[in-house]
């Protein structure tokens, strides 16, 4: 009887692992108070229509229709503040919290204490493959949070380094994959 | 009396209509036929062209909306690619200078 409720309890719960990543609702608020917000929702239909104006003959745009091909949605909040203090930790617990989750894994936790510069990467796997991508940067004035939900190799990002204006990601020969863990 | 009796016989008796009065009504009902034909044949022209130029312009409306929906969703994608490249690359350089500096 036992394993049987055991077994109701894991089918269960079992989405709620998989499930995405669900941006703090107070996290709308901050938008009031920063001086810059960058506030991008992408769910799958929207990734699929960006798709389809995404050139196969230009390289860039080939690039970029490539990395967009596995994904399921990409969500980014950024907020720059004119002075420190504007946003508080418990305003990214919640996302900080989902990301605790067994599905997640922390891959590289970087905290300046020079900068007060403190990001965290994450991924997700799913049957042993990338399965999403969280960024959550926080400095004094500027905090950024990035979720990629599907199919994402890390290699195919760093390659968009030098396009679109995004700045280039130069290769590490120490750490290798683009998958550096080191906390500062 | 009689003359006028006369008179009135002669204006009631049957008379032969000439052999080109049956050709003359009918080319007349046809004619007739024949404007009316002629003005739905272009009544139902005009409602054609119409159709189809209303369904064109729907279709042109509707990729137009597509079009800038799509241009919208690609501009915000390269935002959002940027925003996460960006933010790599600023990790990566901070691990990088750590590094460097054990």
């Amino acid at each position: 009887m036992s394993i049987k409720i055991a077994l109701i309890m894991c089918i269960a719960l079992a989405p709620l692992g998989a499930q995405e990543l669900k941006m703090p609702p107070n996290l709308d608020r901050l938008a009031a108070k920063a001086s810059e917000v960058v506030d991008v929702t992408l769910d799958a239909n929207l990734l699929q229509l960006a798709g389809r104006f995404l050139s196969d003959k230009d390289a860039d745009d080939a690039k970029v229709k490539k990395l967009v091909a596995g994904l399921k949605g990409i969500y980014v909040k950024s907020f720059e503040f004119e002075k420190a203090g504007e946003y508080q930790d418990s305003d990214v617990e919640p996302l900080r919290a989902q990301l605790r989750s067994p599905a997640w894994s922390r891959i590289v936790g970087v905290r300046s204490q020079k900068s007060g510069q403190n990001s965290e990467v994450y991924i997700k796997t799913e049957n042993g493959k990338i399965g999403g991508l969280a960024i959550v940067s926080t400095e004094p004035k500027e905090l950024t949070i990035v979720s990629i939900e599907g199919s994402i190799d890390p290699d195919q990002l760093s390659e968009l380094g030098g396009h679109f204006g995004i700045p280039k990601i130069e290769p590490d020969s120490q750490h290798k994959n683009g998958k550096p863990s080191k906390d500062e | 009396m009689e003359d006028f009796e006369q008179l009135l016989k002669s204006a009631l008796d049957r008379k032969e209509p000439s052999a080109s009065f049956e050709a003359k009504v009918f080319a007349a009902v046809a004619a007739r036929r024949s404007g009316r034909s002629i003005f739905w044949r272009w009544a139902a022209e005009v409602a054609a062209v119409i159709v189809i130029a209303g369904g064109f312009w729907v279709r042109h409306e509707g990729e137009v909306r597509e079009r800038a929906a799509g241009e919208s969703a690609k501009a915000r994608l390269q935002l959002a690619l940027k925003v996460t490249v960006t933010q790599l690359a600023r990790i990566q350089k901070t691990v990088r200078t750590s590094t460097e500096q054990e």
